[in-house]
C-alpha cells in the first residue's frame, strides 16, 4: 500500500503540476485568470491521479501506469516551453 | 471498474481512512469549534469586561496617544487593531513591545466600543487554540504542511469512497438498516457520506489551498516566472505598499481622518482591521480592511501614508484579481462567514457528522478485523486502532470540554493562562490515548468515556452563570449572545456525546473487546 501512497503521492503532484501548465501555455486567457484554473484543478488532477494509483492491484502496475500518463504531458510542457 | 480495481480501491479507501482518522477527527473536530471562534473569544472575554454603554465614537488618535505613552512600540513590528463590529461590542489591538533591541513582547489590549484600553487580553486566547489546533495542531514550522497532507489524503478517500460506492449511490441514497451492527455503521458512514458530499469536497479543497497552496507557488514560480517569486505574486494580485523607512521620527496623528476619508472612498464597507506599518516613522502608512456585506465575497482595502494623507492604494474588488476574487469566495465558503449563524450551524452540524463518519469507519474496520480468524488477527495493530478511536477521538472531545471548563474558571488576569489551558488540552488527549492503549473492555471504557465528556461538557455551561453571571447578563441586555451560542454547542455536543454512548457503545457483560493471544470468539460483537 506504501508504494502505491507514494506512487500516487510523487507522480500525482507532477502530472497536476504538469497538466495544469500545459493548460497555462495553451489557453490564451489572462494571467490572474489562467492561475485561478490551475489552482481550482490541481489539486483535484492530484487526489484523482491517487485514487488512480490506489485502484492497480500492484504498485509495479501503478508506477507504470501514472509514469506513462506523466511522460507525454512533460514532453508537451518540454515543447510549449520551447516554443514560448 | 472492474472487481479487482473495485477491490484495490476499497482496501485503499479503509487504509487511508484508518492511517488519517485521528489527525482528521481532531481537524474536523476543532474546525467545527471553530466555526464559533468569535463567539468563543466572546465568550471568554467579554463578561470580564461587560461595558455599561454603547459608542459609535471609536477614536483611534486619542488610543494610538494612550497606548504610545504607554508603551515603546516596535516600529518595525506589527500593528493590528481589530474592530468592534455590530456583533461585537468590544475591540482588540495586537502589537510588539520593544523591551530592549533583541527583546520584543507582543501584547494584547482589550479596548471598550469607544477605543479606550480596558484590560489585557494576552491570556485568553481559547477560540484561538481551537482554530490554530484546526489547521496545524500547533505543531511549529511544519503543521500547515501535516495538515495539508492529511487533507489531501482526505479528498483521496471521499473520492474514492465515491467511486466505491457509485453504483449504489442513488439506488440506496437513504439506506439505514438500524438493526445489524456492521449494516447500521456501514449505512451511516455512507448516508452522512453522500448527504454531505459538496461539503466535504468543498472543506477538502479550501483545506488544501490554504496549507498546500505555496507547492504549486514554488512550482509556478519556478516554470513560468523563472525563478521570480514577485513576477508570480505580481500576477497574483499581491500589492507591496510598502514604503522604505526613512528614521525621522514622526507621532502617529491623523488616523481619525484617513479613517473617515477610507469610509467615503470605498464606499459600502465593514472596516473591521486596521493595521499600521512602520509606526513611528515619517514612512508610517495605514491600512483600512474589510468586507462589502451586501456582496457574497467582496473585500475593500485603502492604505494611506499618515504623514501625508496620500493614497498608497486603493481596491473596491478583491484586489481588482481574479485570483484574490477567488480565493476570497474559497475563504468566505471554508469559514461559513456569508450568511450569519444559520451556515455555521449547518456547517457545524456537517462538520461533527464527518467526526461521526471517521468514527463508524475505524468501528468497521475494528469489526472486520475481530471477525477474522484468530490465527489472522494482529492483537498489537487492533489495540493501536481501538486506543485511536477511543482515546484519540473521545479524548479530543474531552480534552476540549475540560479546556471550556479552564477557560471560564481560570482568573483572565493569571499569567500564563493560556499556556495552561493548551498544556491541560494536550495533557488530557496524551492521557486518554494510554488510558486506552491499557484498557481490555475497549467498549465499555469508550461508553464511561463519552458519558463522563458529555458530563464535563455541559459543566461549563452551569460554571458560566456562577462565575460571570453578572457579566453575562450585561451583555444579553445589549443583545450580545456570545455565551448562549457558545452555551448550546457545548449542551448539543453533550448529548451527541451520551447519545453515541447510549446507541453505539452499547456494553454486554458477556462482551470483551481486546483480543489477546487467546482471544476467543466471544470478541466478535462490538
Amino acid at each position: 500500500m506504501w508504494s502505491r501512497t507514494f506512487a500516487g503521492l510523487i507522480i500525482g503532484l507532477l502530472l497536476s503540476v504538469s497538466l495544469v501548465l500545459n493548460l497555462n501555455l495553451l489557453l490564451p486567457i489572462k494571467e490572474d485568470t489562467m492561475l485561478l484554473i490551475g489552482l481550482l484543478l490541481a489539486f483535484p488532477l492530484w487526489a484523482g491521479v491517487q485514487v488512480w494509483g490506489y485502484s492497480f492491484a500492484n504498485a509495479k502496475k501503478a508506477w507504470l501506469k501514472l509514469t506513462m500518463v506523466l511522460i507525454p504531458s512533460v514532453l508537451i510542457n518540454a515543447a510549449l516551453l520551447s516554443l514560448r | 471498474m472492474n472487481k479487482d480495481s473495485l477491490k484495490a480501491l476499497t482496501n485503499a479507501h479503509a487504509w487511508v481512512g484508518l492511517v488519517i482518522s485521528t489527525i482528521l477527527f481532531i481537524i474536523f473536530f476543532a474546525g467545527s469549534i471553530s466555526l464559533f471562534r468569535d463567539d468563543i473569544n466572546a465568550w471568554e472575554l467579554n463578561p470580564h469586561f461587560a461595558v455599561h454603554e454603547q459608542s459609535d465614537k471609536f477614536s483611534f488618535d486619542s488610543l494610538i496617544n494612550e497606548v504610545a505613552q504607554e508603551y515603546n512600540i516596535n516600529t518595525h513590528g506589527y500593528f493590528i487593531l481589530s474592530m468592534p463590529t455590530a456583533e461585537q461590542p468590544l475591540a482588540n489591538l495586537y502589537f510588539e513591545e520593544k523591551i530592549s533591541e533583541e527583546e520584543h513582547v507582543d501584547q494584547h489590549l482589550i479596548l471598550a466600543p469607544n477605543g479606550k484600553v480596558i484590560g489585557k487580553g494576552n491570556g485568553s486566547r481559547w477560540g484561538d487554540f481551537l482554530y490554530e489546533l484546526h489547521y496545524d495542531l500547533h505543531i511549529p514550522e511544519v503543521g500547515l504542511y501535516f495538515v495539508g497532507i492529511v487533507t489531501l489524503f482526505f479528498f483521496v478517500a471521499l473520492l474514492s469512497g465515491v467511486v466505491i460506492h457509485w453504483r449504489k449511490i442513488i439506488s440506496k441514497f437513504f439506506q439505514y438498516r438500524k438493526d445489524g451492527n456492521k449494516d447500521k455503521l456501514l449505512d451511516a458512514h455512507n448516508l452522512i457520506g453522500v448527504m454531505g458530499l459538496p461539503f466535504h469536497i468543498m472543506y477538502a479543497f479550501s483545506g488544501l489551498v490554504f496549507n498546500l497552496l505555496i507547492i504549486y507557488q514554488i512550482s509556478y514560480a519556478v516554470v513560468l516566472y523563472g525563478g521570480d517569486q514577485n513576477e508570480l505574486f505580481k500576477a497574483a494580485g499581491v500589492v507591496d505598499v510598502h514604503l522604505d523607512e526613512t528614521k525621522i521620527v514622526m507621532p502617529v496623528q491623523g488616523i481619525d481622518n484617513l479613517f473617515l476619508t477610507a469610509k467615503a472612498s470605498l464606499g459600502e464597507v465593514t472596516i473591521d482591521r486596521v493595521s499600521i506599518d512602520h509606526f513611528g516613522d515619517e514612512s508610517a502608512s495605514v491600512t483600512f480592511r474589510g468586507a462589502d456585506k451586501s456582496q457574497f465575497s467582496t473585500r475593500k482595502e485603502a492604505t494611506y501614508h499618515i504623514a501625508s494623507g496620500r493614497v498608497l492604494y486603493l481596491t473596491k474588488d478583491n484586489f481588482d484579481n481574479d485570483l484574490r476574487g477567488g480565493l476570497s469566495v474559497i475563504s468566505s465558503l471554508h469559514f461559513g462567514d456569508f450568511s450569519g449563524y444559520l451556515i455555521r450551524v449547518l456547517f457545524f452540524i456537517l462538520g461533527i457528522g464527518t467526526c461521526y463518519i471517521i468514527l463508524t469507519g475505524n468501528l468497521m474496520w475494528i469489526q472486520k478485523k475481530v471477525n477474522l480468524r484468530v490465527e489472522k488477527q494482529n492483537p498489537i495493530g487492533l489495540k493501536v486502532v481501538y486506543a485511536i478511536t477511543t482515546g484519540g477521538f473521545i479524548g479530543t472531545i474531552f480534552a476540549s470540554a475540560v479546556g471550556f471548563v479552564f477557560a471560564r474558571i481560570i482568573p483572565i488576569d493569571f499569567v500564563g493562562r493560556s499556556d495552561v489551558i493548551g498544556y491541560l488540552f494536550f495533557g488530557c488527549l496524551f492521557t486518554a490515548i494510554v488510558v486506552s492503549l491499557n484498557i481490555k473492555a475497549q467498549k465499555q471504557f469508550a461508553a464511561t468515556f463519552l458519558r463522563i465528556t458529555a458530563v464535563t461538557l455541559s459543566i461549563t455551561p452551569i460554571l458560566d452563570w456562577f462565575v460571570v453571571s453578572q457579566g453575562i447578563k450585561v451583555m444579553l441586555s445589549f443583545g450580545y449572545y456570545h455565551v448562549i451560542v457558545v452555551e448550546i454547542m457545548l449542551i448539543s455536543l453533550a448529548l451527541f456525546c451520551w447519545l453515541i454512548a447510549s446507541r453505539l457503545f452499547v456494553y454486554k457483560r458477556s462482551e470483551e473487546i481486546i483480543p489477546e493471544s487467546h482471544v476467543s470468539i466471544q470478541t466478535q460483537n462490538l
